[in-house]
C-alpha cells in the first residue's frame, strides 16, 4: 500500500510518499507560497529533484498537484492515484480528546476543529489540508496524527498547572506537550539497540531541534514533558524562551510599553539563543561564532545545554532514574558538543560516554562506554514514518474490519 | 472571493500604514502615489515604521523583509488591474475622492472591490459618480492599525450585500474586527472620539489641568488605552481639526467645531508624532519625550 503523509501549514505544505509495509519513501516534497501567483513546487524522487514556480492559489488545488506529480509520466512514481490507500496528516493539537492516531471522520474534524482555541496557528491550517484531501481523493481513507497524543498518558499530577482548578474544569488550561510522534518514535527504537524491552525502561528522551523538547518515557509511556499548554514552556530554544517567571510579563510589559502581540512575539521569536547571543538561533551558527570567541554565543550556549540538562536531573527524578538518555532531531543528533557537554555533568548518574563513539559514529547508535550505568543513543528521528506507520495500520484494520 | 491583492491609493501615512497591515499578513500589495519622490518617501516612512516593530519585538528582521518585499510602489494606474480590492487612502476631500473613484473604475475587473478609507465623508457621494455604486464599500481603519484591531466597514446606500460580505471576510482574514456600519458623518469611532478631543482641548485651554493630567483621567479613570491627546496626536492634529471641520459643515452641530486651541496648534505646524511635536514630544523613532508644555491657561 502507498501511504501518502502531509503536513500542512497555512501557506505550505510538506509530503511524503511511502510503500507500506516496506516503509521505503518513494517521493518527498514541498509546496510554499500557496494562495499566490509564485508559488514554489519543490519535489525529488530517488532519480531526479525538480522546482517549479506556479501560481496556486489554495491547498486543493496544491494537493491537486501533487498527485499528479505522482503519477506523472516524468516524475511519476505510481501509475494512478487509486494506488494511494491511505493519507496521513500531521496534526498539532488533539487535546485531551485524542490519546492516539484515529481515521478521519465528521466527528474527528469537528473536535480537530474545537480544539482551535489551543492550537490558533496550526490546527485551522491541518483542517485546511484534510478538507482539500477529501476533495481531491474523497475515496481513499485518511488518518489524524496528532503532536500531542503521544504524551496523553501524564498522570493528571503532572499535566496539572497550580493554578485554580476551574481554569483547567472551564478552558482545559493544563499542559498537553508536543513533539510526540517524534518521542514515541524514538522510544520504539531503544529496544533494539539496548537489547531491552521497553517495559522495563526509565528513558528520558531529548528532542533538540528547532524546537525543544525533553520527555520522560516510563515502560514505553510518556509521564511528563517540558513543553506545556504551548510549545513555549520548557526549556530554551533557539528563539523561544522556555521556562519564565510568570511575573516578568507584566513588568516587562509596563516597561517597554509593549502590547501583548509584541510580549509574545517577543518570547517566541527574539528570545532563547538568539536574545542571548544577539546573533543567532541556529546552534550552527551560535557555535562558528563561540569558537571564534563570541562572549555572547558562548553565554547563550551554556544557558541552552544548562537548561536541558536541568530537565534531564528533573526527569531523572521523576522516575526515581534513568536507563536511557537518547537525543535526537537536528541539534540533538549532529551536535557531538552538545551532547558532551550534557553528558559531562551526568556522571553522578553513574553515565559515562565512549567519546569516539558520541563523535565519530553515524546514525542510530549508543555512544555511552559500556561500562556506563545509563545507556545514551542518538537515534535519528522519522516523524513521517511514525505517521505513515500509524495511517498504514489504520486503513489495514479498517480493511480487515470491513471483510 | 479569495483577495490575494489589494492596491492602496495614496502613499501618505494612512497608505503606508495600511499596506503594512495587510502586507504584515502575506497579502501582496501595491501602493500607488503621483510620484516617484512620494513613493520614495513613502518607503523610508515604512522601513521606519517596521523598524519601530522590530525595536517593540513585534516583528523579527526576517518578517521586516517579507513585508517590504510584499509591497510594490508604482505610480503606473494599470498596475492595479490585478487587484481584487482596491482601497483609496486619499487626501479627506469629497472632490478628490469621488474623481479617483470615477477614474479608476475602468482599470480593474468588474469583480474588484473599491474601498474608501474615509472617516467623515459621504460614502454614497464618493460613489455617486462611478457605474457600479454597488462594489463602493467604506474600509476604516483605526489609526494606527498596528494597534487598532477595528475596522468599521460601512455600506452606502447602494452597496450590495456580496460587497459587504467580500469586505467583511477580507477584514477578518487580515486578523482585525469588523463592525457593520452604515453611512452617517463619523461613523461610531470618529464621531465618538473626535468630540472627546475637542473637549479636551477646551479643558487644557481653560487651565482646568495639565495634558498628562487628562490623559492620565481617561486612562486610568474610565479605562482607555490612550488618552485624547495621546488620541490627537497619533492621528495627527490637522486630520482632527478637518475632520471636525467636515462633521460641522455636515451636521451644523457647534459641537463639532474645531477649537481655537487645535486649530491655532496647527498653524504652529505641532501636528503631532508625525513631525515629533503635537501635545507631546517625540524623537526619531516616535517614542515619547515630554509633554510639550505644561498646563493651558497661559495659551
Amino acid at each position: 500500500m502507498k501511504v501518502l503523509v502531509l503536513n500542512c501549514g497555512s501557506s505550505s505544505l510538506k509530503y511524503r510518499l511511502f510503500a507500506m509495509p516496506e516503509e521505503s519513501v518513494l517521493t518527498k516534497g514541498v509546496i510554499e507560497k500557496i494562495g499566490t501567483e509564485d508559488a514554489i513546487h519543490r519535489y525529488e524522487t530517488e532519480s531526479e529533484e525538480s522546482s517549479l514556480t506556479e501560481p496556486i492559489y489554495d491547498h486543493r488545488e496544491a494537493l491537486s498537484r501533487v498527485v499528479a506529480t505522482l503519477t506523472s509520466k516524468q516524475a511519476g512514481v505510481i501509475s494512478s492515484a487509486q494506488e494511494i490507500g491511505a493519507v496521513g496528516h500531521r496534526v498539532v493539537h488533539g487535546g485531551e480528546v485524542f490519546s492516539s492516531s484515529v481515521v478521519l471522520t465528521a466527528e474527528v474534524k469537528e473536535s480537530i476543529r474545537a480544539m482551535t482555541a489551543l492550537a490558533p496557528l496550526h490546527n485551522p491550517a491541518n483542517l485546511l489540508g484534510i478538507e482539500a484531501m477529501e476533495e481531491v481523493l474523497p475515496n481513499v481513507p485518511q488518518v489524524a496524527v496528532f503532536d500531542t497524543a503521544f504524551h496523553q498518558t501524564m498522570p493528571q499530577e503532572h499535566y496539572l498547572y497550580p493554578l485554580p482548578y476551574v481554569l483547567y474544569q472551564r478552558h482545559k488550561v493544563r499542559r498537553y506537550g508536543f513533539h510526540g510522534t517524534s518521542h514515541r518514535y524514538c522510544a520504539s527504537r531503544v529496544p533494539a539497540l539496548v537489547k531491552q524491552d521497553l517495559s522495563g525502561l526509565k528513558v528520558i528522551s531529548c528532542h533538540i531541534g528547532n524546537g525543544v523538547s525533553v520527555t520522560a518515557i516510563e515502560r514505553g509511556r510518556s509521564i511528563d514533558t517540558s513543553m506545556g499548554m504551548t510549545p513555549l514552556e520548557g526549556v530554551m530554544m533557539g528563539t523561544r524562551s522556555g521556562d519564565l517567571d510568570p511575573s516578568l510579563h507584566q513588568f516587562v510589559m509596563e516597561r517597554e510599553g509593549l502590547s501583548f502581540d509584541e510580549l509574545a512575539s517577543m518570547l517566541n521569536k527574539h528570545s532563547g539563543l538568539y536574545g542571548i547571543s544577539g546573533i543567532s538561533g541556529d546552534v550552527r551558527t551560535i557555535l562558528e561564532a563561540r569558537a571564534k570567541g563570541s562572549i555572547r554565543a558562548t553565554l547563550a550556549f551554556a544557558m541552552y545545554e544548562y537548561r536541558i540538562r536541568k530537565y534531564i536531573g528533573a526527569y531523572a527524578a521523576a522516575m526515581n532514574g534513568v536507563d536511557v538518555l537518547l537525543f535526537t532531531a537536528g541539534v540533538g543528533e549532529n551536535s557531538p558538543l552538545l551532547r558532551a557537554l550534557i553528558c559531562s555533568n551526568l556522571t553522578y548518574l553513574g553515565l559515562a560516554l565512549d567519546r569516539e563513539a558520541n563523535e565519530q559514529g553515524t546514525g542510530e547508535r549508543i555512544i555511552s562506554s559500556p561500562a556506563s550505568a545509563i545507556k545514551v543513543c542518538v537515534i535519528p528521528t522519522a516523524e513521517e514514518l511514525m505517521i505513515a506507520r500509524d495511517a498504514h495500520a489504520l486503513v489495514v484494520g479498517l480493511q480487515r474490519a470491513e471483510e | 472571493m479569495n483577495i490575494q491583492q489589494v492596491g492602496i491609493i495614496g502613499a501618505g501615512s494612512r497608505g503606508q500604514e495600511v499596506a503594512e497591515a495587510i502586507a504584515g499578513v502575506g497579502i501582496e500589495v501595491i501602493l500607488l502615489d503621483r510620484t516617484e519622490v512620494v513613493l520614495t518617501q513613502a518607503k523610508h516612512s515604512l522601513e521606519r515604521l517596521l523598524d519601530q516593530r522590530l525595536n517593540k519585538w513585534g516583528i523579527t528582521e526576517a518578517e521586516k523583509k517579507a513585508i517590504l518585499s510584499r509591497i510594490k510602489c508604482t505610480t503606473e494606474l494599470a498596475e492595479l488591474g490585478g487587484c481584487q480590492l482596491l482601497i483609496e487612502c486619499v487626501t479627506e476631500r469629497i472632490d478628490v475622492k469621488s474623481e479617483l473613484m470615477a477614474s479608476i473604475e475602468h482599470v480593474v475587473d468588474a469583480n474588484t472591490i473599491l474601498a474608501s478609507n474615509t472617516s467623515t465623508l459621504s460614502l454614497t457621494e464618493i460613489a455617486a459618480k462611478t457605474k457600479h455604486p454597488e462594489r463602493m464599500i467604506g474600509l476604516h481603519f483605526l489609526h494606527p492599525p498596528q494597534h487598532h484591531e477595528l475596522v468599521e466597514v460601512v455600506r452606502g446606500l447602494q452597496t450590495s450585500d456580496r460587497t459587504f460580505q467580500v469586505a467583511a471576510h477580507f477584514v477578518h482574514t487580515i486578523g482585525k474586527t469588523a463592525i457593520e456600519v452604515y453611512e452617517s458623518p463619523g461613523y461610531v469611532t470618529t464621531r465618538l472620539i473626535l468630540p472627546l478631543i475637542n473637549e479636551a482641548s477646551s479643558l487644557l485651554a481653560e487651565g482646568v489641568a495639565s495634558i498628562a493630567d487628562i490623559d492620565t483621567a481617561m486612562k486610568v479613570g474610565c479605562g482607555f488605552t490612550y488618552g485624547p491627546f495621546e488620541i490627537a496626536d497619533q492621528y495627527g492634529l490637522d486630520s482632527v481639526v478637518e475632520m471636525l471641520q467636515s462633521l460641522y459643515e455636515e451636521t451644523s452641530d457647534p459641537r463639532y467645531r474645531p477649537t481655537a486651541y487645535l486649530r491655532k496648534l496647527v498653524r504652529a505646524g505641532h501636528v503631532g508624532q508625525n513631525v515629533s511635536r503635537g501635545f507631546y514630544r517625540y524623537d526619531e523613532l516616535g517614542n515619547r519625550i515630554e509633554a510639550s508644555e505644561g498646563g493651558g491657561a497661559s495659551r
